[in-house]
């Protein structure tokens, strides 16, 4: 009997050797370890067993069938990992394909500046005004310390409309206009459109400006210095070495140009720098007491800076362009890369 | 303002280099922005000693030398007449270059070697003697360069000056500013004229009839003049300064102009008809010529410089061709005044003629530095052109030019404005380097006087600049304000802007940036009609071309034509949008136009350019689809889109109004086949406008949460037949009109025509979805609603079931 187990057992391997599919696999289990199978009928004949050899049969039986059964499942789990994956190989599709659906587009690289201006200022507690582009004379030249026939007014170079209207030339109206309304204290930034009667490479005839003012008690040249600092450093970088350098506008005094050292030269003087080793960056100052007697504040009470800056130039300057027309080109091969 | 600094350091010593000069007065506030160099016409020309002179042995005109540079012997044939043994002389050396290009080579002449060439002034470009060798000093060391022993070259600092400091306009301004900052002391020229015996008070006279015009009026006569060329060293300086040199006596007077600032006319005596001046207005439409020969008709309230009978100058301006300097010239009648500086500023500009004497004039001159200047001229002209100057001077003075008084000056005001101390004595320090006479109260006040020069000093707070710009602004600490909370609220019409930014950049539209000025034809291109109200331009008086010479009235034009520059670079595919605003002129001119805030864009080309498996064209539904992102985005619901009311530029058959609750916020669709004729455009594109700021009145910014049903919704599609003209969104407003509250929504799901339809219908897919929030419905409650709806709908639309 035993030796027929071991013939069983033989024949079982080679038969599981040979079964290709999952089929086969399966008549191989019912033929040897079915209800009816020849290890079952075996095993159910024990009682033929000769009492001494039991316990071997008996064990034998078994033996066989832990190992035939755990055979055949590791074929059978070999056969549907083939299937599965012929399957899976059959679905393949190609990944490098560019995904579906529409790329977005970009905003504008001036309204990505003034975003970031924006930003950092309101960080600072300003908030953004708004004024008319066309502009009265008077706001845009007079309020602010520059009477008919000031010489002042040949540094902004001015689009008239009517007699004793113009295109603003800068956004500083603006800034009349509300402390015409407000009382201190004012932290305000009047972005926008602006012109000037100029075209060349660094010129066109209409740019963007971002203007702030802040008036208080007791600010101070110190206090311009400080917030203007603070705020270059996160535009350009906690590195950017910066100077204040005396200048005039009629509106503020005293009056400070603020430069930052060369991004394109480190200081060394380049093309852009015009060999200086620095880039003008805003314009700013104290405001004129002037401006404040028009504007009906008491300029022994308050003070208060004010400063500007261009928002192409600082664009220019960040990302290379080196001709400010192209901003107003509306190329869209240009647009894509920003 | 070119500033030489060999002329400089006439009137103040200069011993730092001229890049570190260059610093100190960028960060003083005069910001040089070029640093030029002026080389000599030649180089290597020694100066040198002749050790012998002998004839010729074969021409008799040349001489053979010997020339020493101090090192070596040279053998030189010269054929200059002037020179002898032990004369200090020029000598170029074999290889150096003189002007006009030419480099000295060794050669032979008539059979004699010659290594060099000696040189007169001519020849160096150093002067205008052509008649013999240069003769140099003789202690001049053989072997020092000549450009060096000469002290030839000069370094020029182009400085802009700033429109207040109509001080540093002329070179003893400059000084004193130099001297200031570097700690030195200027040196004024002296001023000394030898008078002739003859009065110009029994030669001449002057009149001022108005006086606002011109408050002062001086004038000296200089007579047996000889008109000639300047000298060099006059020459040199006024070219240095970028002007051209004339005669002496012109020369001279723009050097005095450029010394002292105060510019001064020269007129020819001769022609001042009963040799007199009167100064006046101009008259109503008067004509003058100018001596650059130009001839000008008059604004009114221009200052005339007249004789006896007729104009000879414009005052302040430019002088008369009538009376100008001529090589014949002998008595100089010299003027020198003070002339109102906005009324020269409104002539100058009106006339066309910003010339260095308006430019001076118009910022305003040392009103005490008149006679000064002019004797300083007076005194030149006699010593350069061989002349005598009368005795006595003229001068009118009708109206005292305004001076402020002493200006007070509280060291805590002081204080408070910069945000830092600066020590009293440093603070006395910095206004005496700058001329100011400055007494104490000894309670923390000063009274400051600045001198005359300076008119741009009135008040505290111009003190208070001068100090804090001497002091140095990098020495000031920076500080931060103190926070304060203010009143004024934000626009929330920009935070809209910032969100529609965000959803067309989503949608794959790029921003562009368009001028707000644009030709006044774009309108005729839009094809606009004649009372539509975007033909009130606001117009720009002075444009730079026809093209900008209007506001725009609407942001359509330019997208159309960004749309034509971009096909002309090949970029077919086009999603743009722009954010601005229009302009619309109103009837009353002194009320200030209606600024519109605008969003507009343009859609064109395919779908998604460049990605595979896209390569549709765009239509209608794309560029609506996009706006309808925006009001989704905005929770802007029910708008309508009226295809009754559209513009002259579209697409009858496809484009529409926007309407919002009853407003109409803007348009939409396709550009009409003949605007893009027009325009010479060959694709067709979609626009749109819509005004943002009634568009910001319709936004909602209150979000209301509902409750989410846990119950399923019930679905059910019906096919309408309807005529083909049936708007789908009319369709959707009957039935949405029912209002039945478990209709949850009904969409659009499906649009069909053709076969097995009549022809003129069409059959609209609409999908009911019902819903409970409390309940599941079953079949019989939905039944009956849903009929009723189908029912209504048939009967108001005449629409049939599509079986
Ligand atoms: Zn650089």
């Amino acid at each position: 009997m035993i030796a027929g187990i071991q013939q069983l057992e033989n024949d079982a391997l080679a038969e599981l050797e040979n079964a290709g599919s999952q089929d086969a696999l399966l008549a191989v289990k019912t033929k040897y370890l079915g209800r009816r199978g020849l290890l079952t009928g075996l095993l159910r004949n024990i009682s033929q067993v000769p009492a001494e050899e039991k316990p071997l049969f008996g064990k034998r039986c078994n033996e066989v069938k832990v190992l035939l059964e755990n055979k055949i499942e590791e074929s059978l789990l070999r056969l549907s990992e083939g299937a599965k994956k012929q399957t899976l190989t059959r679905g393949k599709i190609d990944v490098t394909l560019p995904g579906r659906g529409t790329r977005p587009g970009r905003i504008h690289p001036v309204t990505q500046i003034r975003r970031e201006i924006c930003d950092i200022f309101s960080s600072f507690g300003f908030s953004v005004v708004e004024g008319p582009e066309v502009e009265l004379d008077y706001y845009n030249f007079e309020a602010l310390n520059m009477p008919p026939d000031h010489p002042a007014r040949d540094m902004q170079d001015t689009f008239y409309i009517e007699e004793k209207t113009v295109l603003r030339t800068h956004t500083s109206p603006v800034q009349v206009r509300v402390m015409q309304q407000v009382k201190p204290p004012v932290r305000i930034l009047s972005p926008g459109r602006v012109y000037r009667r100029d075209s060349d490479v660094s010129h066109t005839p209409m740019f963007h400006q971002i203007e702030g003012l802040l008036v208080d008690y007791d600010v101070s040249f110190a206090d311009l210095k400080g917030i203007l600092t603070a705020f270059l450093k996160r535009v350009f970088g906690d590195a950017t070495t910066l100077r204040f350098r005396p200048s005039f506008f009629p509106f503020t005094e005293p009056s400070a140009e603020v430069d930052i050292r060369c991004v394109m030269c480190a200081g060394r003087g380049c093309r852009v720098c015009g060999h200086s080793g620095w880039l003008e960056i805003l314009g700013s100052g104290m405001v004129d007491p002037t401006v404040f007697q028009n504007v009906g504040y008491d300029a022994e009470v308050y003070s208060g800076f004010a400063f500007g800056l261009g928002l192409e130039r600082i664009a220019m300057l960040k990302y290379g362009i080196s001709d400010i027309r192209l901003l107003f080109e509306n190329d869209i091969r240009f647009l894509r890369q920003f | 303002m070119l500033v030489s600094l060999k002329w400089l350091k006439d009137y103040v010593d200069i011993d730092v280099t001229p890049q570190e000069l260059a610093d100190v007065l960028t960060m003083s506030g005069l910001e040089v922005e070029e640093i030029k160099t002026i080389e000599p016409e030649f180089s290597g020309v020694v100066v040198s000693r002749i050790l012998s002179v002998k004839k010729h042995p074969a021409a008799d005109k040349l001489s053979l030398c010997e020339v020493t540079d101090g090192e070596r012997t040279y053998p030189i044939v010269c054929g200059a007449p002037n020179i002898k043994t032990g004369d200090i002389v020029p000598l170029a050396k074999v290889g150096a270059v003189i002007p006009g290009g030419y480099t000295i080579k060794s050669t032979l002449l008539r059979g004699e070697q010659s290594d060099g060439m000696l040189c007169s002034e001519a020849e160096l470009e150093i002067g205008d003697d052509a008649s013999g060798i240069m003769q140099l000093p003789r202690d001049w060391h053989p072997g020092t360069p000549l450009e060096a022993a000469l002290n030839i070259g000069d370094t020029v600092l182009d400085i802009s000056v700033t429109p207040n400091r109509s001080d540093c306009l002329s070179m003893i301004g400059v000084a004193r500013e130099v001297a200031a900052l570097t700690g030195k002391k200027v040196r004024l020229p002296s001023v000394r004229i030898r008078e002739a015996s003859e009065d110009i008070l029994s030669l001449s006279s002057v009149t001022i009839i108005d006086a606002d015009l011109c408050p002062r009026y001086s004038a000296r006569m200089i007579k047996n003049v000889k008109i000639a060329d300047s000298p060099v060293w006059l020459k040199t300086r006024i070219e240095a300064a970028g002007m051209r040199a004339i005669n002496n006596v012109v020369d001279v007077t723009n050097f005095v102009m450029l010394e002292t600032g105060q510019p001064l006319h020269a007129f020819d005596f001769r022609f001042l008809e009963e040799g007199r001046i009167v100064v006046r207005r101009s008259e109503k439409g008067e004509v003058f010529v100018s001596l650059d020969g130009k001839s000008h008709v008059l604004p009114d309230d221009t200052t005339m410089i007249c004789d006896g009978k007729k104009p000879v100058a414009i005052g302040g301006i430019m002088g008369g061709l009538n009376s100008e300097v001529k090589d014949d010239t002998t008595v100089i009648f010299l003027e020198s005044a003070y002339f109102n500086p906005s009324a020269i500023r409104r002539s100058a500009r009106r006339l066309g003629m910003p010339t260095d004497a308006a430019f001076r004039f118009e910022r305003g001159i040392d009103p005490e530095g008149v006679l000064r200047s002019l004797d300083r001229a007076a005194q030149l002209i006699a010593e350069l052109a061989g002349a005598q100057v009368c005795k006595n001077y003229l001068d009118e003075y009708p109206r005292k030019i305004k001076k402020t008084g002493s200006i007070p000056l509280r060291l805590d005001r002081l204080r408070s404005v910069i945000g830092a101390a600066i020590e009293p004595k440093e603070t006395i320090r910095i206004l005496k380097s700058l001329g100011m006479k400055v007494r104490s109260d000894g309670r923390g006040k000063y009274l400051v006087d600045p001198p005359s020069a300076r008119v741009d000093i009135e008040r505290e707070i111009d003190l208070i600049e001068e100090i804090v710009r001497l002091y140095g602004y990098d020495k000031v600490p920076p500080s931060l304000p103190a926070a304060a909370a203010s009143e004024i609220s934000a626009i929330s019409r920009l935070e809209l802007e910032e969100k529609i930014r965000c959803t067309f950049a989503g949608s794959g539209y790029s921003e562009i940036i368009n001028y707000s000025f644009t030709s006044p034809a774009s309108v005729d291109y839009l094809l606009l009609p004649g009372d539509d109200i975007r033909r009130n331009f606001v117009t720009i008086k002075n444009p730079l071309t026809e093209e900008q010479s209007v506001m725009r009235t609407t942001l359509a034009y330019g997208l159309l034509e960004t749309l034509k520059k971009n096909i002309n670079n090949s970029s077919f595919n086009l999603k743009i949008f722009e954010i601005g605003r229009s302009f619309i002129k109103r009837g009353n001119n002194d009320e200030l136009p209606e600024e519109k805030n605008i969003l507009a864009g343009l859609l064109t080309g395919g779908v998604s350019e460049d990605l595979w498996g896209g390569k549709n064209a765009v239509d209608f539904y794309d560029l609506k689809g996009c706006l309808e992102n925006v009001f989704y985005d905005l929770k802007i619901e029910h708008c309508l889109y009226n295809a009754e009311k559209t513009e002259p530029f579209l697409h009858p058959g496809r484009s529409c109004a926007v309407v919002h609750n009853g407003v109409t916020i803007g348009y939409l669709g396709e550009v009409h086949p003949d605007v893009l004729r027009k325009m010479d455009i060959k694709n067709t594109a979609y626009i749109f406008e819509i005004n943002l700021d009634l568009l910001n009145e319709q936004v909602s910014r209150q979000i209301v949460y509902r409750e989410i049903s846990k119950f399923p919704a019930v679905v059910r599609d019906v096919a309408f037949v309807v005529s083909e003209d049936m708007e789908a969104g009319k369709m959707l407003e009957i039935v949405e009109g029912q209002t039945e509250e478990l209709l949850e929504n009904v969409v659009i799901f499906d649009i069909y025509a053709g076969k097995g339809l009549d022809a003129g219908t069409k059959s609209l897919g609409l999908r009911f979805s019902y819903k409970a929030p409390d309940r599941t419905l079953t079949d019989t409650e939905i039944n009956s609603i849903h009929e009723k709806i189908v029912q209504n709908t048939i009967a108001r639309t005449g629409a049939k079931i599509r079986a």
